[in-house]
């Protein structure tokens, strides 16, 4: 986290930041509502709906905490009716006063103090209300009253309760006649102790946020609407930039030129600096040397600078295809979005929602956004890292048109070699940080074909028989997602099960760790259901930071395996059994690589010794020589120490030797041959 | 195949409106929650027995219309009707007036009508809001906020920027769920930690509810630093949705409609059937 951006800034909107932050803070906060609403005796969950919103009071202006109240209590007044608007409205309440006090820097009594007084103004305002609503009190009352009395009608047939029948009445009788004050009394009670729960719960969340980074990665344009926006023909002079903090330059020096019309690939490994170019070319200032523009960088305006990023579902803003393509062009301007939607090669779906398009088709509706502004510099940052082979040979041919279409350059980051082969000329950037011996490019490989003939002698571990699971079974959303999936995965084994998105491929892993009961079918761990055993079958998901929630990696070792955190010969060990140093047992986990949270995630979980081990696209995302290292250790563990691997991809690349057998998943059903596009069925 | 895995509770199914093109569907969204902010109106300051009915004829109706299956409806745990009955029965022995003569028996019944009447009115009011979300595109809300809202910018009420954050969280939103689904799954994965006495307990659960909720709101940040690099490639936010936003000819009847019934049965309630007023 970083430091707190000045409560005023003379800025009157929100800015990006500030809307994205206000936007996932109020869904988490809808969510907890929620939840909180519709699952019985899950109300007490509600008080850990202030802490996204404590965050955003204390991070950010008051107006951010306002535009999130708004939207987090129209989604959850959606789901889960006044209930859950009324849940979301308390948690903004108590959530941004504990926020703006914790901002302020100020201790507990005073958050205890203002707590009552908040409590008393929300009791007042009740007070009001009720006088107001004054049919539906005499309603509520009277319920109230008609309960008790049966209640007490009850009582008084019991021989030893029937003593306490009168005084309940009397009781309740007299607390409904003085109702304005048990209101002002009830008031002040919950909000205050509400808000200690909330302080208590932030304080300790604050703490642990200390550590995570920002990656938050480009900045507005300083709005200079007076320069004429041409961020083509650029040159670059020995640009070297360094973040603060930092000791070593994350790039350069870099000298380099961008002519208008051009298609250049940027290559080079992991922390080499690519990112950190994308970012000199979309208009942040070097730390020295310099950038020579035509005019202004124009980042996101019309005609200027484009950048299309990594994370697939995080680039497209709208939840229908056609909102995402003109989402953010300024108000009055038009895009002829079927004709950008062609261009890429979605024409048809510009009515379709955003969350059911695969991540390759994602990043195609982000390059018709970015046509959208007809930029003079689309820069592409590593945008296929993420996709599966056919998403990323539709996005390369997509991409490698632009320039013959259009009046642009293209700036294409990318780590795969054969993507560099389609630009017009190739800038290498080798890195001088650390990884410098790191220079080797990831090939991708062609479709193997299935061996389901070779044989196993190990015993059978998971058995799984006419499996299929249909989500939201029995409701108007049924979705099937797997069919009649029969195999049998031995000990020792090393199984890849591929796909493309949307085959049923994660459902299946699901499945086989235990976390899914299918809706058909039996999946068998050593004869009993999988599900009845979670935790026997280790899985590890692709997104590896939610598979770790402590805050060092020692104690998330010890956690994920079971042993005390004290017990540190078995995190050592645990540790070097996935090739990682003992020393890092101390290192916070959000300051780990994406190669090395991977191999904390196999640490904890092969301290269990696992009956199998499910790896859920465990390439994605990492360098070349990471994904080298890990498939090395994975294939170790699984010759040395008979480990059952069960990997889940789409791709294919250096899977041979871990996984011999390969088994075809085509929308939910197992396919014998290889299937391409649009194939068998 | 064979028969379904039993004792499954049926999901619930978020924000995603039930498959089909009626007229309802069709409907701006903004009617629709014009609509269920007037009924709440109403029935909150009138919550007698006849707009009760009204709305509750109104909320079957445009189910009707809209074609809704019965499996739509979320399965009510078991539990939740013991509770129903309970409450029922305690309520209906309170008695009161008004009464009436079996045979000998002379029953009242306040305490039972009240009872039902609370019962009633929550459901309807649930029914409302289940029949906007079953109805309408998400994608449809934020720009209904943006123009009925737009009387507010006279105040300088930032609505612009509420409606893309509501856009926003309601895109971020499925993919926060999907996330916390992940950290739930991982959760379970791990073994239990051994606590002898109920206090190590008590202290481990808190730590791993902290636990949970700093991965949930590290994971929302980082969402949050990516979607704000989004937004700024994409040059600030502007335009949010393709399609105008209005209402049409079938909205204004929608209106009519829902003016009539509502204003027939607030009539009826003021009149001949008042049935909100204390009855003391």
């Amino acid at each position: 986290m970083t430091a707190i951006p000045p409560a005023t800034t003379p800025r009157r909107g929100l800015t990006p930041g500030e809307l994205a932050q206000a936007a996932v803070m109020a869904a988490l906060c809808a969510a907890t509502a929620i939840i909180a609403v519709v699952v019985p005796f899950a109300a007490g969950l509600s008080v850990l709906g202030t802490v996204p919103m404590g965050l955003l009071a204390y991070r950010y202006r008051l107006r951010v905490l306002l535009a999130a109240t708004v939207a987090a209590g129209i989604i959850a007044f959606l789901i889960a009716g006044m209930g859950g608007l009324m849940t979301v409205v308390d948690c903004a309440y108590i959530g941004g006063l504990t926020g703006v006090i914790k901002r302020r820097g100020r201790g507990t009594a005073m958050a205890f103090g203002a707590s009552i007084v908040a409590g008393a103004l929300f009791g007042a305002a009740a007070v009001v209300a009720l006088s107001v609503l004054s049919r539906l009190r005499n309603l509520v009352f009277d319920s109230l009253t008609a309960s008790i009395e049966g209640l007490a009608k009850v009582l008084e047939r019991i021989p030893v309760l029937d003593v306490a029948a009168e005084p309940l009445r009397t009781t309740v009788a007299t607390m409904l006649d003085y109702w304005p004050l048990l209101m002002l009394v009830l008031g002040i009670f919950t909000i205050s102790s509400i808000s200690m729960v909330g302080w208590w719960a932030l304080s300790r969340i604050l703490a642990r946020l200390l550590g995570v980074p920002d990656v938050h990665k480009l900045d507005a344009d300083e709005a200079d609407d007076s320069a004429a926006i041409a961020p083509v023909p650029a040159r670059l002079t020995d640009v070297r930039f360094r973040y603060p903090g930092i000791d070593h330059d994350a790039l350069g020096p870099v000298s380099m030129e961008l002519q208008p019309g051009e298609h250049v690939a940027v290559t080079g490994p992991n922390g080499s600096g690519k990112t950190t170019l994308m970012l000199m070319l979309a208009g942040r200032q070097p730390t020295s040397g310099s950038i020579e523009r035509a005019g202004a960088v124009g980042l996101g305006r019309i005609g200027g600078t484009a950048v299309v990023m990594q994370h697939p579902e995080s680039q497209v803003l709208g939840t229908r295809v056609a909102d995402d393509v003109v989402w953010g062009l300024p108000v009055g301007a038009t895009a002829d979005v079927e004709r950008l939607l062609a261009e890429v090669g979605l024409d048809g779906l510009a009515e379709r929602d955003t969350g059911g398009l695969s991540g390759g088709e994602l990043q195609r509706l982000a390059v018709a956004a970015a046509l959208a502004r007809d930029p003079s510099l689309l820069i592409a940052d590593e945008v296929t890292s993420m996709v599966d082979q056919q998403g990323r040979d539709t996005l390369m041919n997509v991409l490698s048109g632009l320039t013959d279409h259009h009046d642009m350059s293209l700036v294409h980051i990318t780590h795969y070699n054969d993507e560099a082969d389609s630009a017009d000329r190739t800038v290498q950037l080798s890195g001088n940080g650390g990884t410098a011996d790191n220079t080797d490019m990831v090939q991708t490989s062609a479709v193997p074909v299935s061996d389901a003939a070779a044989t196993h002698h190990g015993a059978p571990v998971l058995e799984l028989t006419g499996v299929g699971h249909e989500y939201a079974s029995g409701t108007p959303w049924a979705k099937t997602a797997l069919r009649d999936i029969t195999f049998t995965v031995n000990e020792g084994d090393g199984v890849l099960v591929h796909g493309l998105n949307g085959s049923g491929k994660s459902t299946l892993a699901w499945i086989m760790a235990g976390l899914t009961v299918p809706t058909y079918g039996a999946c068998l761990l050593d004869g009993v259901p999988v599900s009845q055993q979670v935790g026997a079958v280790a899985i590890s998901f692709q997104a590896a930071r939610l598979q770790l929630m402590r805050s060092t990696v020692g104690h998330e070792i010890a956690s994920a395996a079971g042993f005390s955190r004290h017990d540190n010969d078995r995190i050592s060990g645990a540790l070097e059994m996935v090739g990682l140093d003992a020393a890092l047992a101390q290192r916070r986990i959000d300051q780990l690589s994406g190669g090395q949270m991977r191999r904390v995630v196999l640490a904890g979980l092969l301290a269990r010794s696992p009956r199998a081990l499910i790896l859920d696209e465990p390439l994605a995302g990492l360098d070349a020589a990471s994904q080298r290292g890990l498939l090395r250790l994975l294939e170790d563990l699984r010759h040395n120490n008979g480990l059952t691997v069960v990997v889940i991809s789409h791709d294919f690349t250096g899977l041979e030797n871990l996984c011999p057998r390969t088994l075809h998943l085509h929308r939910g059903e197992l396919a014998l041959a290889p299937t391409t596009a649009g194939g068998a069925r | 195949m064979t028969a379904p895995t039993r004792g499954q509770r049926k999901p619930v199914v978020l924000l995603r409106p039930v498959p089909g093109d009626t007229v309802i569907h069709r409907m701006w969204a903004g009617t629709k929650l014009l609509s269920v902010a007037g009924i709440g109106v109403l029935l909150t300051f009138y919550p007698g027995w006849a707009p009760i009915a009204a709305v509750g004829v109104l909320v079957l109706v445009t189910a009707r219309l809209a074609h809704i299956p019965r499996g739509a409806l979320p399965s009510i745990p078991f539990f939740l009707w013991i509770l129903i009955v309970l409450g029922g029965a305690l309520a209906a022995l309170a008695g009161g007036s008004p009464f009436i003569d079996i045979g000998s028996v002379q029953i009242g019944l306040g305490g039972l009508l009240n009872y039902l009447r609370i019962t009633a009115l929550a459901i309807v009011l649930l029914g409302l809001g289940a029949l906007v979300s079953w109805t309408t595109n998400i994608a449809d809300i934020a720009p209904a906020v943006a123009t009925l809202g737009r009387p507010l910018r006279v105040l300088r009420v930032p609505v612009h920027d509420w409606a893309v954050t509501i856009a926003l969280a309601l895109r971020a939103f499925p993919m926060l769920i999907d996330e916390f689904r992940t950290l739930y799954a991982a959760h379970r994965l791990r073994p239990v930690e051994p606590a002898e006495t109920f206090r190590a307990r008590r202290r481990q659960r808190v730590a791993n509810l902290v636990d949970l909720l700093a991965a949930a709101v590290t994971v929302a940040l980082r969402r949050g630093d990516e979607m704000g690099d989004a937004i700024t490639a994409r040059g600030g936010a502007g335009q949010f949705s393709a399609a105008p936003s209005g209402p049409r000819a079938r909205d204004w009847i929608a209106f009519a409609v829902l003016v009539l019934v509502c204003g027939t049965a607030l009539a009826l309630e003021l009149t001949v059937l008042p049935t909100s007023l204390p009855r003391r």
